[in-house]
C-alpha cells in the first residue's frame, strides 16, 4: 500500500473547450443530457473528514477548492489551457507588471447575494493579511490588488511575473466577503457551512462522507448535469480500492497494483484507467557536497540507472521513466528538444557510466567499487520514504543499477516528517523524490523550482524548492528571461535552453514520473476526460480540475 | 471502608502521575511541533507567524516548563485540551468525539461479549472436561486467535461482503445517512458492525477461554466444591455459586484492563473495515507529533484503565471476601 500522490494542495489543469463549459452557453443545448444521478468519488483521503469547508487550509482544500469556490481562470495543469470562470476577460500591460481581471456580471453566490469585483478583491488582501492562508504564496510576486471601476480587478508586480498567472487566476479560490469579513481570526475558523459560486452545494457533511448537491442557480446555465456527488473518506488504500472495484464508485483516483486484473477485469467494457504523468520523481543530488558537485560523477549516475526497470519494478509500469531534459513525456512533449537529448543519448549504459568515472580520476577497489585517489570510495546514502514502499523498492533497483557501475548506494528509509526535515534542509547526500510544490501547466514551474537558486536555502536552512542547492547564474537569467515573456515561442527556446543545462550538469536525474491516478466507469456515467480529450487533469484531487470533470459528466439515459 | 477509601486514594495518585507522564512524554520525543509546522506551511509563513500559531495551538515553547505544566493541568481540569495540529483548527475535542462514539461501541461491545461468552465457555468446558464442547471449541478458538488480525479481517471482508455481498465493504452506517436515533438508523449501525465485531469477538475470545478454562480446573479441585458436592447442591449453583465464582476473579482483572484499552480503539479493524474511530485517529496524532491530540488520547486511556481497574477492585473485593479482609487488616 502506498500512499503517495500529491498532496491535496497540488496540481490543477484545465481547459475544455469542448461541452462548452465556459461561455455559459453550453451544455443545454443538442445532446439529451438531462439532470440527474448520484456519481460517488473513490479516493483514499487518509483521515475521516472534517467538516470544514475552507478553501485557504491546505489540509481541507480538497473538499471545497474548485466544487464549491471558483478561481478566476481555470489553467489546464495537461497543456495550459485557459478557461475563463469567474473573470470573463484578462490583459497583461505591455511590461507585464500589471494584471486587468475582467469580472464576470450575473454570478450569485449560493446563498442568492450577487459576486462582483469586491469580492475577489477581499479574497486577494485577504491572503496578504494573512499569509497562512496564502497557499500559492502569491503574496511574494503581488504589489498591490485593487479595484478599478465596477468591474475590474488590477494587480500590480513587483516585476513581470507572466507565468505567476497560474497560482493567481488559476489556483486560488474566491470566497465571499459578505460572509468572510465577520470572521474574527479567518486562519482558525472553521467553515462548516460554505457559501460558494461553483456548481455545487455541500448538503451533508459527516466524518464518512461528503454529500454535494447540484447548484440551481450555477452561472453557467444547464451545469452541472449531475444532481448529487457523494465522496466518502477512506482511511486506507485497500478499502478504496474494494469499493471502487465493486462498483460502488465511479470515479477514482486510486493506486491499485494490478489494476488490469483487480479494476478492470470485473467490467471490461466499462472499466477504465488513463495514468497521465504530471511530475518527475527524481534522484537529488547534494551538489554542495564532494564528490557530487562534479558534473562527471553526475553524469555517470545518469548513465548507470536504468529508468525502465525502475518503472517496472518498481512502480508496477505505471509510472513511466523519466528523461533527463527533465519535462514530462508525453504530457509537455512539445517542449522537448529531441535533438539536443539524443545528442547526450542518456540511457542505461553501465560500460559509459565506468568510462565516465574512470576519466575523472577513480579507480576499481577489490569489491568492485570506484573509489578516488586518497582511497575514498564513491559510497553514498540516499534518503527515501519508508511509507511509500514503491519508492523503496524504487531504489532497491537503483542500488542494484549503480553496484554493476561500482557506486556504493545505501538507502535510508525515514519517516515522512523527519525525511521532509532533511529534504529541505540540504542535510543529505542523495534524496529520492518529487518536489513538494505543486507542478504546473508546462514545464517551467517544475524546472524552476527545481533549479531556480532564489528558490533555495543554506543548508541547515529550509529551502522551497531546489532541494540540492544547484546554482547556476545562467539557469536563473532563463528563468527569469521566461517569466518576462507572453510569448510562447520565446518560451519554447528558453525551456530548450534549461533543458541543454539539465543535460550537461544533471543537476537532478528524472527516474519515473509521477503520474494524476484515474480510474473511470463508463457504465452509467459519460463524459469523462480521456487520453485523447484531455479537457482536464483527471484525478479527484487534482484542484481545481475536478470541478471541470464533474461540470462534464452526465448520467447516461 | 477503609478499602475503599484505599483504593481511591491510590486512584487519585495513580492519575496525578500518569497525568504528569502525560505531559513530559511528548515533549522529550524528538523534533518539535513548530518544525513540523514549517514543514506544513512550507516556508510561506514567517517566524513570527509560526510563534502566533504556537501559542494558539499552546505549545509555546518560551513558557518555562513549569509554567506550562501548572497551564496543563488546568486546563485538562476544565476539559479545555487545544486544538489539534493535524485537523487544524479543529478543536482535539471535537476530533475525539467524531471516533469516540464509535470506538466505545464497537469495541466495547465486542470486548464484553468475547469476555462473557469466553468465560461461560471456558467453565463449561472445564465443567465437562474432555467433552465435546472442551474438545472442540477451546482449540479451534485458540488457533484462530493466532491468525494475524489483518489476514482474518480482509479474509472475511473478501467473502462475506465482496464476494457473497451480504454485508456493507465498510463505514459505520450507511453513506448519505446523517446521524439519528430512528430505528432504521440503528439497524444500518448494527448491519455495518457486525462483520468488524465478529471479527474482533472470534480473534479475542480464545485468551479469555483458556485463562477461565485453567482456573476453573484449579477450583474443581479445591476442597470447597468437593464440600458442595458433598452437600448435595445442584449442578448448576456449584458451576456457578461455588467454582466459577472464585474461577472469575483472575479473567475479571484482565478484563478490567482491557476495557480500558477499548478507548484506544481498534486501529487494525478501523483500516480493514474502513470504520470511524480513535485507533486510527492516535496514529495520525503520533506521525505528525500533534501533542495536543496525543496528550488527550492517552489521557482518556490512561484514565479508562485507571477507573476499570478501581471497578475491578471494587468488584472482586465484593466477589471475594479474602481481598477485603487482608486489606482492612
Amino acid at each position: 500500500m502506498r500512499r503517495h500522490r500529491f498532496p491535496v494542495v497540488g496540481l490543477l489543469a484545465s481547459l475544455a473547450l469542448i461541452v462548452g463549459a465556459c461561455g455559459g452557453s453550453s451544455g443545454t443545448t443538442g445532446t439529451q443530457r438531462t439532470t440527474g444521478g448520484v456519481l460517488t468519488i473513490d479516493n483514499e483521503s487518509g483521515a475521516l473528514w472534517q467538516c470544514d469547508f475552507n478553501p485557504y487550509n491546505g489540509s481541507v482544500n480538497g473538499q471545497s477548492f474548485g466544487i464549491l469556490y471558483e478561481p478566476l481562470v481555470y489553467d489546464n495543469l495537461l497543456n495550459d489551457k485557459k478557461t475563463n470562470m469567474l473573470a470573463s476577460a484578462y490583459a497583461w500591460s505591455p511590461d507585464n507588471k500589471t494584471l486587468t481581471f475582467t469580472i464576470r456580471s450575473g454570478v450569485q453566490w449560493s446563498d442568492g447575494q450577487p459576486f462582483s469585483a469586491a469580492d475577489v478583491v477581499f479574497s486577494f488582501n485577504l491572503m496578504k493579511q494573512h499569509p497562512e492562508l496564502d497557499l500559492q504564496s502569491v503574496w511574494t510576486v503581488l504589489s498591490s490588488v485593487t479595484q478599478d471601476g465596477t468591474d475590474k480587478v488590477v494587480m500590480t508586480f513587483a516585476q513581470s511575473a507572466v507565468p505567476n498567472f497560474y497560482q493567481i487566476a488559476g489556483q486560488t479560490a474566491i470566497v465571499p466577503q459578505h460572509i468572510w469579513s465577520a470572521f474574527k481570526d479567518p486562519v482558525t475558523q472553521q467553515i462548516k457551512d460554505p457559501i460558494g459560486t461553483g456548481p455545487f452545494t455541500m448538503s451533508q457533511c459527516t466524518g464518512q462522507n461528503i454529500t454535494f448537491t447540484r447548484n440551481a442557480t450555477y452561472w453557467q446555465t444547464g451545469l452541472p448535469y449531475l444532481q448529487t456527488v457523494n465522496y466518502p473518506a477512506f482511511l486506507d488504500n485497500d478499502p478504496a480500492n474494494a469499493f471502487l472495484a465493486t462498483g460502488q464508485a465511479q470515479w477514482g483516483g486510486q493506486f491499485i497494483p494490478n489494476i488490469d486484473t483487480y479494476y478492470v477485469a470485473r467490467d471490461k467494457a466499462n472499466n477504465h484507467y488513463w495514468f497521465p504523468p504530471i511530475n518527475n520523481i527524481n534522484i537529488w543530488f547534494n551538489t554542495k557536497t564532494a564528490p557530487l558537485d562534479n558534473k562527471v560523477v553526475r553524469q555517470a549516475f545518469a548513465f548507470a540507472i536504468d529508468r525502465a526497470s525502475v518503472s517496472q519494478k518498481g512502480e508496477y509500469g505505471y509510472e513511466p521513466p523519466g528523461n533527463q531534459t527533465g519535462v514530462l513525456s508525453p504530457t509537455f512533449d512539445s517542449w522537448i528538444d529531441k535533438t539536443q537529448a539524443d545528442k547526450y543519448g542518456y540511457k542505461f549504459d553501465t560500460a559509459k557510466a565506468v568510462s565516465l568515472l574512470q576519466q575523472a580520476g577513480y579507480t576499481k577497489d577489490s569489491s568492485g567499487i570506484f573509489q578516488d585517489a586518497s582511497g575514498k570510495k564513491l559510497s553514498f546514502t540516499i534518503i527515501n520514504i519508508a511509507g511509500y514502499t514503491d519508492w523503496v523498492a524504487s531504489v532497491q533497483v537503483i542500488q542494484d543499477n549503480l553496484k554493476q557501475a561500482g557506486i556504493e548506494l545505501k538507502a535510508q528509509n525515514l519517516e515522512s516528517n523527519a525525511y521532509f526535515d532533511k529534504l529541505f534542509t540540504g542535510n543529505f547526500q542523495l534524496a529520492y523524490g518529487s518536489l513538494n510544490t505543486s507542478p504546473g501547466p508546462n514545464p517551467y514551474y517544475e524546472l524552476r523550482n527545481t533549479l531556480h537558486s532564489g528558490t533555495t536555502a543554506a543548508i541547515g536552512a529550509t529551502a522551497n524548492g531546489d532541494y540540492g542547492r544547484y546554482s547556476n547564474p545562467a539557469a536563473d537569467t532563463l528563468f527569469d528571461q521566461f517569466g518576462a515573456t507572453t510569448d510562447t515561442a520565446k518560451q519554447h527556446d528558453l525551456i530548450k535552453q534549461v533543458e541543454a543545462i539539465m543535460l550537461e550538469d544533471v543537476p537532478v536525474i528524472p527516474v519515473t514520473e509521477g503520474v494524476a491516478w484515474y480510474q473511470y466507469s463508463t457504465k452509467d456515467f459519460a463524459g469523462w476526460p480521456t487520453e485523447q480529450d484531455p479537457y482536464a487533469a483527471p484525478a479527484p484531487w487534482n484542484l481545481p480540475d475536478w470541478e471541470i470533470v464533474l461540470t462534464h459528466l452526465y448520467k447516461k439515459s | 471502608m477503609s478499602f475503599v477509601a484505599r483504593r481511591l486514594e491510590f486512584f487519585f495518585i495513580t492519575a496525578w502521575a500518569a497525568l504528569t507522564v502525560n505531559f513530559i512524554l511528548p515533549r522529550i520525543m524528538p523534533g518539535n511541533p513548530g518544525q513540523a509546522m514549517l514543514v506544513r506551511f512550507h516556508g510561506r509563513v514567517s517566524p513570527q507567524t509560526i510563534k502566533a500559531l504556537e501559542v494558539a495551538f499552546g505549545v509555546n515553547t518560551d513558557q518555562p516548563l513549569w509554567q506550562q505544566y501548572l497551564q496543563y493541568l488546568a486546563n485538562t481540569l476544565r476539559g479545555d485540551f487545544g486544538t489539534s495540529l493535524t485537523f487544524f483548527p479543529e478543536p482535539v475535542g471535537d476530533v475525539i468525539k467524531q471516533g469516540l462514539f464509535w470506538t466505545l461501541g464497537l469495541v466495547g461491545l465486542a470486548t464484553v461479549i468475547a469476555f462473557v461468552l469466553g468465560t461461560l465457555i471456558g467453565m463449561l468446558s472445564a465443567w465437562r472436561r474432555g467433552g465435546f464442547l472442551d474438545a472442540i471449541l477451546p482449540p479451534v478458538f485458540i488457533v484462530i486467535s493466532a491468525f494475524p488480525y489483518f489476514w482474518l479481517g480482509l479474509l472475511v471482508l473478501l467473502l462475506f461482503s465482496i464476494t457473497l455481498g451480504w454485508f456493507p465493504s465498510g463505514f459505520a452506517y450507511d453513506l448519505t445517512s446523517s446521524i439519528n436515533l430512528s430505528w432504521s438508523f440503528v439497524g444500518e449501525v448494527i448491519w455495518h458492525g457486525l462483520l468488524p465485531a465478529l471479527t474482533i469477538v472470534v480473534t479475542s475470545i480464545g485468551g479469555w477461554i483458556l485463562t477461565m478454562r485453567n482456573t476453573m480446573i484449579t477450583t474443581l479441585a479445591e476442597d470447597y466444591v468437593k464440600m458442595a458436592r458433598a452437600k448435595g447442591l445442584s449442578p448448576v449453583r456449584i458451576m456457578l455459586m461455588y467454582a466459577g465464582r472464585n474461577a472469575i476473579l483472575p479473567n475479571l482483572t484482565g478484563f478490567a484492563m482491557s476495557l480500558g484499552f477499548v478507548i484506544s480503539g481498534a486501529i487494525l479493524v478501523e483500516i480493514v473495515f474502513n470504520y470511524p474511530g480513535l485507533g486510527f485517529t492516535l496514529l495520525q496524532a503520533v506521525h505528525s507529533e500533534d501533542f495536543a491530540l496525543m496528550q488527550t488520547l492517552f489521557l482518556l486511556i490512561t484514565l479508562a484503565v485507571l477507573v476499570a481497574v478501581l471497578a475491578a477492585d471494587l468488584l472482586t473485593a465484593w466477589l471475594d471476601p479474602r481481598t477485603r479482609d487482608s486489606a482492612g487488616v
